[in-house]
């Protein structure tokens, strides 16, 4: 058995180069492996705690995990203007407004919703509704298309459902085809001060109109409801008599504010249909069959690769193990949300192969180190020196083989993100001439791919580096055979 | 020559390697042809639904049935059982040139909900994609993978410039082409759908195989140092194929086995959409670990070879081997 030296190493890379390598403490082992598991624990569960029946979530968990709607079950939906009409992207927005207010009527929140302008699209994305069996799927996305009812009526007076009674339901003022245009203005005369608001602009039948019914209102300090379909979107108070056609809302409004009432105002005067281009549904059945074969073959394959790792590698192994658990959990984290940063994270079944495939790196990496740590045993090198020069060798080979995954990871982000995201951005240049993408699965893999290997870097080379380096200053573990040598 | 010892001589056995690439690539290429590859709606554009239903059904007539309720349209219909919940279902496939709204798809559901009151069909899965929607889809892949090539012939080439770069970048790309088309070929063999686990496959096995053969490019590079000009640069790639021989045994031995799981496990669930991933994955890591070590560095040396006009063993290192 070899002695440790107390000194840090001076080690001799060749070339008549000679680093110093500092020791790593003995408990370091313990410090990295605690702080794995205990990472690993809370990923698994999360942290929340119960103040009575209420549940404050502080970390997200696994069960707090969005899955894609090829796992979960749900509804993918592409809508477009009818054939032959060229929708402004004012209209676009507008006609998004809507489909949104409706998935909120329809009780859907966990939505996606985005808008390729150059191809006139608009892209919906939404999962099976948690514990409905009979969901429709197909009226909704009818219902989503349809064209807004938008009214203007007199005074708020609501029934027990928020809709629509009385005189409010009797009396419309205006409709969706007298409204010329609204949009979002910026007041910096008015005398409170500067604000936002909503402009209006009428049609010469809408002022008429809208002239008779501000002159009885403000005598009487009414309101105008404003409605897209059942539900009430805003409730001005009547503040002048409009003859003009030219009306302004104002109130607590900011830019978003004022923009989406406009948009929403706009919609019930959008001139067309929209028609749906692409529309899939999946059952959520189908799906969870999938998740659970697919968590039942994690786990066994998981357990496969342990075994195999821990007898053909021995000590390297076991460390392997620990910091392939530490990557799985990292990973998990990302796609739940665990550093509240990332919301946006789904899992769909590419996703996990992303997963599967970022861990196979892992796996790689420990082999790679492990082979290296062998060989320079077997050309007679000391535990501490094999150990060094190990590590050291096998950087580079694992660092262009990671770096090149993250580079294939980020040109799928690229290619199949959603507009906005900035790998989008960063590769418009190449893929310029497509709309945004309509395969969110792909975008999963590469989102998964590209975690999964940023954390191997950290888990299967710098911590399972620290871990092995720190074991071996045991003396229980000093013997070469653990790490593959010849007994010596 | 002392300096290099090693068990099997990949150089050597070049003509062998490439001679069985060379019938495989073929043979993946031929039947493509001779099946041709089914591609599916996600890339052609159509229509795709799918019931469950209980009791017997007669094909035949459901699917004048539902081709009545469309007004005519051309109407496959197939039928299938579910492993999962051992529930029979029925498929219809539609390839439509406008996509089947939602308008009609619940004309469609509910005409036949009505006729086939008693088989108490339920709808699982429906998919309309339009033409135009899957071509570019496809065509979005295709600029993908091809500017992610290029992309990793770039980085090989700055990382690996003292053996050669742009040359050792490119046969790594060969050598991946190599799997693709072996992953296309077992998709086309076993009348697979070419669907988005078709690209989730050649993305992984992308990664994977480079991934392989950047090993043993490292190894090269890191011998080549070493050893300066005391071996050719066969024997070079010889030596660090053989060296890197045990990585790659042990890391092809545990992905694969991990996807040999996958694929058991999804069988006896029954989930199709798993096994159309697992096992074609299955086929492209073995691919991709005999195309690296067998492929990739033997092409390598033998167009160095030929770019520097000497044949057979020739010192190593073209221009720029003499560090100072």
């Amino acid at each position: 058995m070899q002695k440790r030296l107390n000194t840090d190493v001076l080690y001799d890379i060749g070339k008549g180069m000679v680093i110093k390598v500092k020791r790593v403490k003995k408990p370091v082992f313990f410090v990295v492996f605690l702080l794995i598991a205990a990472f690993a624990a809370s990923v698994l569960f999360g942290i929340s705690s119960y103040y009575g029946d209420i549940e404050t979530v502080y970390v997200k968990g696994v069960d707090d995990i969005r899955f894609g709607i090829d796992i979960k079950g749900g509804v993918d939906v592409t809508f477009t203007p009818p054939e032959g009409f060229d929708a402004t992207d004012e209209q676009l927005d507008s006609a998004k407004e809507v489909i949104v207010q409706r998935m909120i009527n329809l009780n859907i929140t966990d939505y996606e919703a985005y808008i390729d302008y150059s191809n006139d699209r608009i892209i919906v994305r939404f999962p099976w509704k948690e514990g409905e069996a009979e969901f429709d799927p197909e009226a909704a996305v009818k219902e989503l298309g349809e064209t807004a009812q938008l009214t203007f009526r007199e005074g708020i007076e609501l029934d027990s459902m928020n809709k629509p009674t009385g005189v409010t339901a009797e009396n419309i003022i205006l409709e969706g085809k007298d409204v010329a245009e609204a949009y979002a203005a910026y007041d910096q005369s008015a005398n409170a001060g500067s604000q936002w608001l909503v402009a209006l602009n009428l049609t010469d039948e809408g002022a008429k109109k809208f002239a008779e019914a501000t002159e009885k209102l403000y005598n009487e300090g009414g309101v105008i409801s404003i409605w897209m379909d059942d539900t009430c979107i805003s409730y001005p108070r009547v503040s002048a008599v409009i003859t003009d056609g030219k009306a302004t809302i104002s109130g607590n409004f900011d830019a978003e504010s004022s923009k989406k009432l406009a948009d929403q105002i706009n919609s019930g005067a959008l001139p067309f249909k929209l028609v749906t281009a692409s529309f899939s549904t999946i059952s959520p059945s189908l799906g969870m069959g999938a998740l659970e074969a697919m968590v039942v073959a994690g786990i066994i394959a998981f357990a496969c690769i342990a075994v195999f790792m821990i007898a053909v590698y021995r000590l390297p192994g076991f460390i392997a193990v620990i910091a392939l658990i530490g990557q799985v959990a990292g990973t998990l984290a990302f796609v739940s949300g665990y550093f509240g940063f990332n919301a946006s994270g789904i899992l769909t079944i590419p996703g996990i192969a992303g997963i599967i495939l970022a861990v196979g790196m892992g796996v790689d990496a420990n082999v790679i180190t492990a082979e290296r740590i062998k060989e320079e045993l077997n050309n007679g090198k000391t535990l501490d020196g094999a150990l060094i020069s190990g590590y050291q060798r096998a950087l580079s080979a694992i660092m262009d083989g990671n770096i090149t995954m993250i580079l294939v990871a980020v040109i799928l982000m690229g290619a199949f993100g959603t507009p906005d995201s900035i790998f989008a951005k960063a590769l418009h240049f190449v893929f310029f001439m497509f709309g945004p993408s309509t395969a969110g699965t792909i975008y999963s893999f590469g989102f998964t791919l590209l975690t999964g290997t940023i954390l191997n870097l950290f888990f299967g080379v710098l911590c399972s580096r620290l871990m092995t380096m720190s074991l071996s200053g045991f003396k229980a573990f000093r013997n070469p055979k653990l790490y593959g040598g010849a007994k010596k | 020559m002392s300096d290099c010892k090693f068990h099997i001589d990949f150089i050597k056995n070049r003509k062998i390697y490439f001679t069985v690439s060379i019938i495989l690539v073929a043979f993946c290429i031929l039947s493509s042809f001779i099946f041709g590859a089914k591609l599916d709606i996600q890339f052609k554009g159509g229509t795709l639904i799918t019931y469950l239903y209980e009791g017997e059904i007669d094909l035949n007539t459901f699917q004048e049935d539902a081709s009545a309720a469309l007004e005519g349209i051309g109407v496959k219909a197939t039928t299938g059982t579910d492993f999962n919940t051992g529930k029979n279902n029925v498929q219809l496939s539609m390839l439509s040139n406008s996509g089947l709204t939602a308008d009609k798809q619940i004309v469609l559901t509910n005409t036949l909900e009505e006729k086939y009151a008693a088989n108490n069909l339920e709808l699982v899965e429906s998919t309309d994609v339009s033409p135009s929607a899957g071509k570019e889809f496809f065509s979005k892949c295709l600029v993908a993978a091809v500017f992610a090539a290029i992309v990793l012939i770039i980085y090989i080439a700055v990382r690996f410039k003292n053996i050669g770069g742009w040359l050792a970048g490119v046969c790594a790309v060969a050598a991946l082409l190599h799997d693709i088309i072996v992953v296309y070929g077992t998709f086309i063999v076993f009348g697979m759908e070419i669907d988005a686990n078709f690209m989730a496959v050649i993305l992984t096995i992308f990664g994977y195989s480079i991934n392989s053969t950047i090993v043993i490019y490292d190894r090269i590079r890191e011998n080549k140092k070493l050893y300066k000009n005391k071996c050719s640069l066969g024997e070079l790639t010889s030596l660090s194929i053989n060296q890197s021989m045990t990585r790659s045994i042990n890391t092809t031995v545990t992905t694969v086995s991990a996807m040999i799981v996958i694929s058991v496990v999804a069988v006896i669930y029954g989930v199709n959409s798993i096994i159309s991933f697992a096992f074609p994955m299955t086929m492209g890591l073995i691919s991709g670990a005999y195309s690296s070590t067998c492929i990739a560095g033997p092409l390598w040396v033998w167009l160095e070879e030929k770019k520097s006009g000497k044949g057979g063993k020739k010192k190593a290192a073209p221009e720029k081997s003499v560090e100072a």
